[in-house]
């Protein structure tokens, strides 16, 4: 038991890391993106290769793996910058497409459908990380300095630059506010991030194929941020929790085996449904709901800051 | 002797078939306030899309301070001091009173000197328009007369030579419209140099320098307050007395 929440905890970190840098594209930059699994499984396997052939050192790979794959985010996003919304999501679909292509059929690269097995585990500063509570730590750790340093993104001149371009684009380009250039380096840092979650993934795995990068995952990602609340720091963190967890909830269910599957799907499908009804805004506006619902019994009851 | 800041020359635009601007002169006195008025569809926003960049004329040149500046991007034109405000204000609704001014003059990259005098500059700004006080809320939630405000605001933090400012004082009510009295003054005062569309002809005859009227993108006719005002043809035609 210990070790399956220790399991679904440390792919929940990896999970809010992906989440959050995904939010970078969809809730700043306004890019809606189906193709962030390409950026993951680009990280997973450049950190993958150099693991195997180089070093394990976490830092290392994280350093070499994470550039990588920014650049891999910056060339991809280059010629379709131009377009916006739902071509964008077509164009996205398309790189995704050959993407997993290249992850099936380029042995030398991805070993192919087989995937690449074999993947040491990682080292911290030369002690290696075996036991899954370091390795757990060390997840929790990444996502951790993810948010800190996002919040710091969004603090400085780039992120409010991001946030008036989403706000209002035309009224930014006013400003001297430049879109392409601004969400060229959005991408290029949500790349990045998806790259170091791709390193993490590969190393906890320690064996990896394409299953694991698929037009679906993408798709499922952005569902993390949107159920969440895109556009929000606290937001992408609960959709994946909400992802992640709700479905190893639905494992308790005491129903027999053999419907507990297709059960777990429709309710599972039907709460996101659900969601997007009642909280199209995501989760995050769970808390405001909330405190409206709360104010108004208040006022309903005759108590609380009623002015009468 | 003053000299022209801004001068178009020869303007011309259509879209899809319809002439929305033709042979469009028109020369801006440097430290002037003008006034471009007329009917709706008169051309007058069409004139500030091709002035700041945001629409490239058919034919014609433009030329800011003593460059030609045609064809250059909103963004180049905004660095040369050159910026300008909406009629639907485009305020970044999501982001506070604060955030909205310090992002129309903040660098990408700068040291912490320039960081600080950002922020020094953003708080002289606020409180000149008198929302100071209200820094810290989401522009979303202001009244309307701060939004008007908070959008002249962003457009005179980067200290512009030159604004352009679309129906900028329309609706406002009396401790406002002082407000907007005295900031024009000052902008002349400065020495900056003002283009406004505004439909209320009081403001406009109170604060303008030279007006210039405008019809189905034509200038029908320009000259001082007085002159435009006292014209019987134009009073008769669009001023309805």
């Amino acid at each position: 038991m210990i070790s399956y929440i220790e399991n679904i905890a440390t792919m929940l970190s990896i999970s809010m890391i992906l989440a959050w840098s995904l939010n970078i594209m969809v809730g700043y930059a306004g890019i809606f993106s189906v193709m962030h699994a390409v950026f993951y499984g680009v990280g997973a396997y450049v950190g993958a290769q150099y693991a195997i052939h180089v070093s394990a050192e976490f830092i290392v790979v994280a350093a070499v793996a994470m550039p990588a794959t920014a650049a891999v985010a910056f060339l991809l996003t280059v010629p379709v910058l131009r377009v916006r919304e739902e071509y964008f999501v077509v164009a996205a679909v398309g790189y995704q497409m050959v993407a997993t292509t290249v992850f099936i059929t380029w042995q030398s690269g991805t070993g192919g459908m087989g995937g690449l097995a074999g993947i040491p585990p990682a080292t911290f500063f030369g002690v290696m990380l075996i036991d899954p509570r370091a390795y757990l730590a060390l997840s929790a750790g990444c996502a951790v300095l993810c948010i800190l340093g996002l919040n710091l993104l969004l603090r400085s001149p780039f992120g409010r630059a991001l946030k008036a371009l989403r706000d209002d684009e035309t009224a930014a380009i006013a400003l001297g506010k430049r879109p392409i250039r601004l969400r060229l380096v959005a991408t290029s840092i949500a790349g990045g991030l998806a790259g170091l979650a791709g390193v993490l993934y590969a190393f906890y795995v320690s064996y990896i194929n394409p299953e694991s990068f698929t037009l679906d995952y993408s798709v499922l990602l952005l569902a993390m941020v949107i159920i969440g609340g895109a556009g929000t720091l606290i937001g992408p963190a609960l959709g994946a929790i909400f992802i992640t967890v709700f479905p190893a909830l639905l494992n308790f269910l005491e129903v027999p085996n053999s419907i507990l599957g297709p059960l777990q799907q429709v309710i599972y499908g039907s709460v996101i449904v659900m969601l997007m009804l009642f909280m199209p805004d995501g989760l995050y506006s769970a808390g405001r709901l909330l405190r409206k619902g709360t104010g108004k019994l208040a006022a309903t009851l005759g108590v609380g800051g009623s002015s009468q | 002797m003053s000299s022209n800041l801004l001068e178009l020359d020869g303007l011309n635009k259509a879209f899809g078939g319809n002439q929305v601007i033709t042979s469009l002169t028109l020369k801006l006195e440097e430290g002037h306030v003008s006034s471009l008025v007329g009917p709706n569809g008169a051309g007058k926003t069409t004139i500030f899309n091709l002035i700041t960049g945001f629409v490239s004329p058919d034919s014609g040149r433009v030329r800011y301070a003593g460059k030609d500046v045609t064809g250059s991007s909103p963004q180049d034109l905004k660095e040369r001091g050159l910026v300008r405000t909406f009629q639907n204000l485009r305020l970044f609704l999501d982001m506070t009173v604060f955030e909205n001014v310090l992002v129309s003059l903040e660098r990408m990259l700068r040291g912490r000197a320039r960081a600080r005098l950002e922020r020094v500059r953003t708080k002289e700004v606020l409180t000149r328009v008198g929302l100071w006080e209200v820094r810290d809320v989401k522009a979303s939630e202001l009244s309307y007369a701060e939004k008007k405000f908070l959008s002249i605001a962003r457009a005179m933090a980067s200290g512009a030579r030159c604004l352009l400012l679309d129906e900028p004082a329309s609706g406002l009510d009396g401790p406002s419209r002082t407000l907007f009295h005295e900031l024009m003054r000052e902008f002349k005062a400065n020495g900056q140099t003002v283009l406004l569309i505004e439909h209320n002809l009081d403001i406009v005859r109170e604060v303008s320098d030279s007006i210039v009227f405008l019809d189905r993108g034509n200038i029908v006719a320009s000259g001082t307050a007085e002159e435009i005002f006292s014209d019987p043809e134009l009073s008769e035609r669009y001023f309805g007395v």
